[in-house]
């Protein structure tokens, strides 16, 4: 069902074309290579897993409300918090942000029909749910118990589990390069006609920086996991000093990897906001190509500072002065971004929709997040700093109070868009100011625990630290029972919510002129595109959309392009 | 849909400058608490760098208050003012404007220079810890599970998890680890250095303020992590020489005088084997291996007379044994024999029986002529 060339300006001729519709539930459920099922699939298994790894906060928090541990013993603890490291990181906020809202969206917004290796996300997917059932399935044989970040020489003395976690992480690791591959050439090769660079929608470019770090940066870790898993199954010694090996190898190939993918994490959430913020503001986005050029600055700044993480570990003093100061250069393109996210802000006629809200959150949240970072980039009050519930408290700022606020963002922006049903709006507002309330409550008094001297990672501590520890406990109660809200909302919505129109919040990017939820070809003609889509109060910057998307009815998803003309020269 | 219609040059909004300088105050007030906040009262500064530290963490807080201040006052003044408004048509759209590439400049130049001027505060206060005086007492502290190793250069034996520092004197620590990677941390010092297997890290401070604090370790090391926490007190300067003698006393050696008389030849031959032998002969002094043959000691005249320039006797024997002896190097063609060096007592590992049985074998050699 070839669609005829002259309606798409720039296409090559015969190259583009609707498949046929695939047929059965597998087809088109489970083994779909359309990137939008894909999405939803990351989103689901991303979910899931995020409840489970939230459960284990919870156990955590349980076991602090005494200093004596009130459940579990201290083995049991250790596993606990290092699966829920673990299954946030690169069960979670990774998959979703990357997997979910990346396939989902990206190819939508940049007038795709799907991403370039449609097998390959398919394959890139499916590890992921493996990866996942692998690494929780290591409390069956005796969880990993050495956090997240599983340091040897105590991660080669691991329960067997350690082993199970290594061949989790390792497949998580090989999903991201796939996807890193396939959307940096998705984005490279698939735009629409007329989408230039600079024509790209904001979270688009978020994902294109990430795609690059996921590219590279993962390949460090896939070698560092393989060293250990060698080293544990088969005496390979990689890490033991004992036998010529190096402990810091370890951290420094780790690091390698995870200082990049806290950009991972956390750009895919700058881009979502990026689209939420002129959408509720009614504004174009503010400063366009120095959020989009700051999130190339980022990713690359990204691998030249991962050592700041080791700066008590043990180097040559001389080589922490580089790597500090490399830190705080990336604290100005971080701050460009939120200067102009402020600067949307202003003189906009706001509209406080739960995913404007969770923009909002996010700003704050993230902004104090990037603060308590700049604290533990100076050598002198890192070595204060490091390894106490300061650290603590600093990533679950930039992870959950940016990653997750983030996703939380995007899902109420998207969710109409994904399920074609409206959520609910007051509970969206419920879910936010509890969530944001409790959240403070709960991670903002582990700065000072930490600088009063509670490290991290102990199941038991002073009585002394008792007062503050509860209070994080209670604020993380009900921290999940908010969650809670989110999930029922989603399933009202799925039951009985209202439909939702093509674009319900007059949104300006392509994928908000097709249908909710989209059809499966995505675009039934590849737009051409004529200006960036920021421009509140102008036609639409598209040319030769289809007329039948226009849902409302009042002209204004197809307004004829101001220029049609221009659109013939792409 | 509305028509589009460009905006009038608006101003920046109502109360846009109360609210500036609202916040501006704000931050003075608050930045003025900040920067004279009072640490040590919340947790002492028990060591040298813990001030110059405390006065950097207070310089950063004070920038980062200042940002937050801004930031979050004008999200807020922003979301209220902008709000959207009821008489506002479904229609309603805000200032269309992109970009303002002269406040985009200012707003990359004034965070760089908030950055430098960190970066070069930060810098200062790393020197100084570089520059920080140690040496006076040198020590070394060796991570196990779970506990801490410390080894005084004038204690034979380690003591566990007991630290005592004289107040005033500059330390030298060199940490290292047995096992697994812990750490040393005293939340007093505001210093830290990971304990890592075949690697060792110095931390110089010096102790200033008498009292007990605790050594944390912030590695996971294992299941008694939480558990793995020492004491560092900080006595003053006799009550530290007191508990020095104090653990010398409980550790046997040093304090009483070594009784020469009651040696046991063959027990000296057994421990000379075990530890002498390595290096000395039992030849003549020429007899070389790494030190000089020990076999003639009283009757070889070519033995040098080290101790007290007179021919050697049992006494003198058992100084060398127990300080341990630097010789010149005379073995580039020098004139005089080649000595070398001769650990002490604590790195030979003898005790008072020891000193006096290998003494009682070496004079026993001689007499065999």
């Amino acid at each position: 069902m070839a669609i005829a060339a002259h309606h798409r300006p720039g296409l090559i001729e015969g190259h583009d074309h609707i498949h046929a519709e695939p047929q059965g539930i597998v087809a088109k459920y489970i083994f779909s290579l359309d990137a939008k099922v894909i999405g939803v699939q990351y989103m689901i298994a991303g979910l899931l897993f995020f409840v489970i790894s939230g459960m284990l906060a919870e156990i955590i928090r349980i076991q602090l409300l005494t200093p004596g541990g009130a459940i579990i013993s201290a083995d049991t603890y250790n596993a606990v918090y290092s699966l829920h490291g673990s299954g946030m990181v690169w069960m979670t906020i990774i998959p979703l942000v990357t997997g979910g809202f990346g396939n989902y969206v990206m190819p939508l917004q940049i007038g795709a029909r799907d991403v370039a290796f449609p097998w390959l996300n398919l394959l890139a997917f499916w590890m992921f749910p493996i990866a996942g059932v692998i690494l929780f399935s290591s409390f069956l044989v005796g969880a990993p118990d050495a956090g997240w970040t599983e340091y040897p020489p105590i991660s080669l003395q691991g329960p067997p589990g350690t082993s199970l976690w290594c061949v989790a992480i390792f497949l998580i690791g090989i999903s991201s390069t796939l996807t890193g591959i396939n959307f940096l050439v998705t984005i490279f090769k698939m735009r629409a006609p007329g989408m230039t660079y600079t024509r790209m929608p904001l979270f688009c470019w978020a994902q294109l920086a990430t795609a690059m770090l996921n590219m590279v940066a993962t390949t460090a870790l896939a070698g560092a996991l393989l060293a250990l898993f060698l080293e544990r199954q088969f005496n390979v010694p990689f890490y033991d000093p004992g036998r010529g090996g190096s402990p810091l190898l370890w951290q420094h190939m780790f690091w390698f990897y995870s200082h990049p993918a806290v950009y991972i994490m956390i750009l895919p959430a700058f881009g979502i906001v990026s689209e939420i913020f002129p959408t509720f503001a009614r504004k174009p986005i503010f400063g366009y190509k120095m959020i989009a050029f700051s999130s190339i600055a980022i990713a690359l700044l990204g691998f030249m500072v991962w050592a700041h993480h080791m700066f008590t570990s043990g180097m040559a003093p001389w080589l922490q002065l580089p790597f500090m100061i490399l830190t705080m250069v990336i604290a100005v393109p971080t701050g460009i971004k939120i200067f102009s996210w402020m600067a949307t802000l202003w003189g906009g006629k706001i509209e406080f929709h739960p995913a404007m809200l969770f923009a909002i959150g996010f700003l704050i949240t993230f902004t104090f997040g990037g603060i308590t970072g700049v604290f533990l980039a100076a050598v002198p009050t890192d070595l204060h700093e490091h390894g106490t519930y300061f650290v603590v408290a600093h990533i679950h700022y930039v992870l959950f109070g940016g990653s997750m606020f983030g996703i939380f963002a995007g899902l109420y922006y998207w969710w109409p868009k994904i399920s074609g049903r409206m959520m609910n709006y007051r509970l969206g507002v419920v879910h936010f100011w509890l969530t944001f309330l409790s959240f403070n409550v709960t991670f903002l008094p582990m700065h000072w625990l930490g600088l009063e001297g509670m490290p991290r990672r102990v199941a038991e501590y002073r009585p002394e630290f008792q007062f503050w520890n509860d209070v994080a406990s209670i604020g993380s109660f009900v921290l999940a029972a908010s969650t809670l809200i989110l999930f029922y909302n989603m399933a009202q919505s799925l039951i009985r919510g209202k439909k939702a129109p093509g674009n319900p919040w007059h949104a300006r990017t392509l994928e908000w002129t097709i249908s909710s939820p989209p059809p499966y070809y995505n675009f039934k003609t590849i737009p051409a595109v004529l200006k960036n889509p920021y421009d509140f109060g102008e036609p639409l910057p598209y040319f030769g959309l289809d007329p039948q998307e226009d849902e409302e009815g009042d002209g204004s998803t197809f307004a004829p392009a101001p220029h049609a003309e221009t659109a013939e020269r792409h | 849909m509305a028509q589009y219609t460009a905006p009038r040059k608006q101003n920046l909004g109502p109360g846009f400058w109360q609210v500036a300088i609202g916040l501006t105050v704000f931050n003075a007030i608050s930045s003025y608490f900040i920067w004279t906040l009072d640490i040590d009262k919340y947790l002492p500064e028990a060591a040298a760098p813990a001030g110059d530290i405390d006065e950097l963490f207070r310089f950063l807080s004070v920038i980062g208050n200042a940002i937050l201040v801004y930031v979050i006052g004008f999200i807020v003044y922003f979301s209220v003012v902008w709000r959207r408004r009821p008489s506002d048509g479904p229609d309603a759209i805000g200032i269309q404007i992109h970009d303002n590439p002269k406040l985009e400049l200012w707003w990359t130049i004034i965070p760089s220079i908030l950055m430098i001027a960190i970066a070069i505060y930060s810098v200062k206060i790393w020197a100084n810890l570089q520059n920080t005086l140690g040496d006076v007492l040198t020590m070394e502290s060796v991570g196990h599970q779970f506990n801490y190793e410390f080894r005084y250069p004038n204690l034979k034996k380690s003591v566990y998890d007991d630290m005592h520092l004289p107040v005033g004197t500059p330390v030298t620590l060199h940490v290292t680890s047995a096992d697994v990677i812990h750490s040393f941390w005293v939340p007093e010092v505001r210093i830290k250095a990971d304990m890592v297997p075949g690697l060792v890290q110095t931390l110089r401070f010096t102790p200033q303020k008498t009292g007990v604090y605790r050594i944390i370790c912030t590695e996971f090391c294992g299941v008694s992590h939480g558990n793995m926490v020492a004491k560092m007190t900080i006595d003053s300067q006799q009550d530290f020489s007191r508990w020095i003698s104090q653990q010398q006393k409980l550790q046997g050696q040093g304090g009483g005088p070594i009784a020469l008389a009651s040696g046991h030849a063959d027990a000296g031959q057994a421990l000379f084997g075990q530890k002498c032998s390595t290096c000395h002969s039992v030849g003549p002094f020429t007899q070389k291996i790494v030190g000089p043959g020990l076999g003639h000691l009283f009757d070889d005249p070519d033995h040098p007379s080290l101790v007290t320039g007179e021919k050697p006797s049992p006494e003198d024997i058992a100084h060398v044994l127990v300080n341990g002896y630097q010789g010149p190097d005379n073995s580039q063609g020098k004139a005089g024999p080649s000595i070398g060096v001769m650990p002490n007592r604590q790195a030979n590992a003898l005790s008072n029986t020891d000193i006096a049985n290998l003494v009682s074998y070496l004079v026993s050699l001689s007499q065999k002529k």
